[in-house]
């Protein structure tokens, strides 16, 4: 479920951005690292905290925006997705050095966070997590199908230049959408976050589960993402109980090599038709 | 094309300049620095061919580095320097492997396909701990193989090869062919161009140059480690190509040496020289999209030499090929929209075809099915007796299909460098989109001249336009289509007369005039 969280946010700023968000991975590290230090920091609850990473992540999913995508909008994508790349490298090493100021430390202030909060959950952990990322499916759904700024972010990423003739403020929208895509990265690495430790290098590969999500899911397409990510998630733990996680994770390669030569507008179409 | 002009003597002196100072004045540990220099250089070059020139986002190099090291160090003991070649290949073959039945894909696709396949590569060298001794690495095979100074020259010596190469070869055809395939996909596969075959090739070559790039730094450190095919190493090599200039002949050569110095330079950061790395590649995508290397040769004055506007000989030559373009009963839909309908129509070489009717009738739409932009859901489009329906774009070109296009794909190009280009390309065939656009009377005359010149050198031109005055001049036949379907052709002056022509089309435009 948090793979969907992740896929979900990329898939947002995918359409919003017309290009990859190769950062967008470290921002959930970002929110994983966030969580760790906040929480170690104020020591509120999860309740409180969730909130706050949400929003500190959101901040940093619009600064992200405001640097690496919107100036490059009317340049080829491949500048998006390089910038994004030194985007991801910038947040990547900002993290190395912030946690090298207390090594070894870390991992265990995010064992003993996990501890504190998991105390208030009480093992419902996984069942927190699968209410929690449904109801935020749901509600970005509902954002995105029932409610005008869900309209014009739909509009904004399937065609820029109609949504700015019609007078919507496109760059507004963008940024709107790269918020959103930041806040669930944020939360995504939160509950991320209790499952496994935060390190600084999970970034490349939270963002390539993500990417295969969306790219065996249909390239652009919401619902895609979501079933991409949940696909992804019941083949892992599927061949990992069977044959282990490094031929899990091989196999998922592979897959992806085979689905890209046979079938390269994903499983289920594309919806947003020839764009990177 | 600008970036890619030869090297002057500025360049080859600063490409000259480490080795030589390293080899005379430098202590080991220098001159170690420089061949790391080298190392980075070789690899962020063939990573130009394929990002910086065909546009191909290549997330593999660092992996196919990788490749190109274990099979060094794997190789080294049985084979000696040998080992070069078989890391050359190590690195090669699975680029072409993967990269064949993935010809076709787009930007993203294939960006996720080679990292896909770096991920694999990846696990490979740390699970398959019989190979490649798994997180511990492979050590102790370098023995056999040249150090110092010998390894330094080897290096540069290569180096330098391959960027005066690289220089020469994308100074000529190839560089416009390579920003034909980077920045206007459509107008290359219409003049004839398979970019992805051209991509497939620099992602092989530039495979190659990784692969042995790789097999120089297993040399150099002694150790292979699986952290060679690591997502950081791509990282590494992205941001030095983008940094130094990604078209540049001496980008990459730039963009490492920097790479390398900067944690000398900042080694008091220590692990922030990284950081401090991405942000200068970001602000180099900002800022100086042409990198360093550009920026350079922008305050050295070295400006570009404006290319004098392309225009037409005087004398067309007179072009074989094929005799007749048919269509018959050609269909295409768009969804529920039915663009066009059992469209039949013929083009004789020496004859020019005009194809009129009102917006949205399905004009452009034909012209893209008939060079395969579009796929025609229906019907037969043949030349001569070859059937042509099925063929990619670029094959229908080169099967004697020009066009020109509505709106320009290139910066700073004109109508006329278009028109030239598909006149260019010897296509007996040209499909023109509203060459008058926009034009004034003057350029008008100037286009009635050249199409009765194109027909007198033989060639067959179907011309769309809305100026119908323009077109009953120079047609010999003029076919209306309305809603998709013909609705009238023939000699211009009958298809003028045709009441479903002048209720539908020309209606309207004596209203609009």
């Amino acid at each position: 479920m948090a793979y969907a969280l992740v896929a979900l946010g990329f898939v947002l700023a995918l359409n919003a951005a017309g290009a990859v968000n190769f950062a967008h991975g470290d921002l959930v590290v970002l929110g994983g690292a966030v969580a760790v230090f906040i929480g170690a920091w104020l020591g509120l609850p999860s309740v409180l905290l969730l909130p706050l990473v949400a929003i500190t992540i959101g901040v940093v999913g619009i600064l992200a925006a405001r640097v690496a995508i919107l100036p490059l909008a009317t340049r080829p994508p491949e500048a998006t997705f390089v910038a994004t790349i030194a985007l991801a490298a910038i947040i990547e090493q900002s993290l190395t050095v912030a946690m090298a100021g207390a090594p070894r430390t870390v991992p265990a202030l995010a064992g003993s966070g996990t501890v504190e909060i998991a105390g208030v959950m009480l093992g419902r952990q996984p069942v927190a997590i699968v209410v929690l990322g449904i109801v935020l499916v749901v509600a970005v759904w509902f954002l995105l199908e029932r409610t005008q700024t869900g309209r014009r972010m739909r509009a904004v990423a399937a065609d820029r230049h109609m949504a700015r003739a019609v007078g919507i403020p496109v760059g507004r929208y963008v940024t709107l959408s790269l918020a959103l895509a930041g806040a669930l990265a944020g939360i995504a690495g939160f509950l991320l976050g209790h499952q496994f430790l935060v390190t600084p290098t999970q970034g490349s590969g939270h963002m390539l589960k993500a990417y295969i999500a969306v790219a065996l899911g249909g390239w652009g397409s919401v619902p895609g993402a979501l079933l991409g990510a949940l696909g992804i998630g019941l083949f892992e733990t599927f061949v990992a109980t069977r044959f282990g996680d490094v031929w899990a994770s091989a196999a998922l390669y592979i897959a992806v090599l085979v689905v890209l030569a046979l079938r390269p507008q994903g499983l289920f179409g594309e919806p947003a038709g020839r764009r990177a | 094309m600008r970036l890619t002009g030869r090297l002057g003597l500025f360049w080859l002196v600063v490409l000259v300049l480490p080795p030589a100072v390293a080899l005379l004045a430098l202590p080991p540990f220098g001159q170690r620095m420089v061949v790391l220099i080298g190392i980075y250089a070789l690899m962020g070059l063939g990573y130009q061919l394929v990002f910086g020139q065909f546009g191909g986002l290549n997330l593999a190099q660092g992996a196919l580095f990788g490749l190109g090291a274990y099979g060094a160090a794997l190789a080294a003991p049985l084979y000696g320097p040998g080992a070069l070649v078989v890391a050359i290949l190590a690195a090669a073959l699975p680029a072409a492997l993967v990269a064949v039945p993935l010809l076709r894909l787009q930007s993203h696709y294939f960006a996720l396909a080679t990292l896909a396949l770096a991920s694999l590569v990846n696990l490979l060298a740390v699970h398959a701990e019989n190979w490649t001794g798994g997180a511990n690495g492979l050590a102790g095979f370098a023995t056999a193989l040249p150090r110092g100074p010998v390894l330094l020259s080897i290096v540069w010596l290569c180096l330098i090869a391959c960027v005066l190469l690289y220089a020469q070869v994308f100074r000529g055809p190839l560089g416009e062919t390579a920003r034909l395939v980077r920045e206007a996909p459509l107008v290359a596969a219409t003049l004839g161009i398979d970019g992805a075959r051209w991509r497939l090739v620099a992602f092989v070559v530039g495979g190659a140059l990784a692969g042995l790039a790789g097999a120089f730094s297993a040399v150099l450190s002694g150790v292979v480690s699986p952290e060679a095919t690591g997502f950081g190493g791509m990282v590494l090599c992205l941001t030095l190509v983008v940094l130094g200039g990604a078209r540049h002949p001496m980008g990459a050569v730039v963009g490492a040496a920097l790479a390398v110095c900067l944690p000398e330079l900042l080694r008091d950061l220590q692990g922030a020289w990284l950081l401090a790395y991405a942000v200068a590649t970001l602000a180099v995508v900002l800022w100086a999209p042409e990198g360093l290397c550009g920026l350079v040769d922008r305050l050295r004055g070295e400006t570009v030499v404006p290319v004098a506007p392309p225009g037409l000989p005087d004398v067309l030559p007179a072009v074989g090929g094929p005799k007749t373009l048919v269509l018959e009963g050609v269909g295409k839909r768009f969804g529920g929209v039915e663009a066009l309908s059992d469209v039949s129509l013929w083009l004789d070489r020496g004859m020019v075809l005009g194809l009129i009717g009102p917006n949205g009738s399905g004009k452009t739409t034909l012209l893209n099915v008939i060079n395969g932009l579009e796929r025609a859901d229906a019907g037969l489009i043949a030349l001569d007796k070859r059937r042509i329906e099925r063929l990619s774009t670029a094959a229908i070109a080169r099967a004697g299909i020009g066009r020109t296009f509505q709106s320009l794909a290139l910066a700073g190009d004109s109508k006329r460098a278009d028109l030239a280009r598909a006149v260019a390309s010897g296509a007996p065939f040209l499909l023109l989109d509203e060459p008058a656009a926009g034009a004034g009377d003057r350029e008008r005359h100037e286009l009635v001249d050249i199409i009765r010149r194109l027909r007198d050198a033989g060639r067959g031109v179907l011309i769309v336009d809305h100026d119908i005055e323009l077109l009953s001049r120079v047609c010999d036949r003029m076919v209306c289509l309305e809603r998709g379907h013909v609705i009238a052709a023939g000699r211009p002056v009958d298809v003028r007369a045709d009441p479903r022509v002048r209720a539908s089309f020309l209606g309207l435009d004596g209203l609009a005039a």
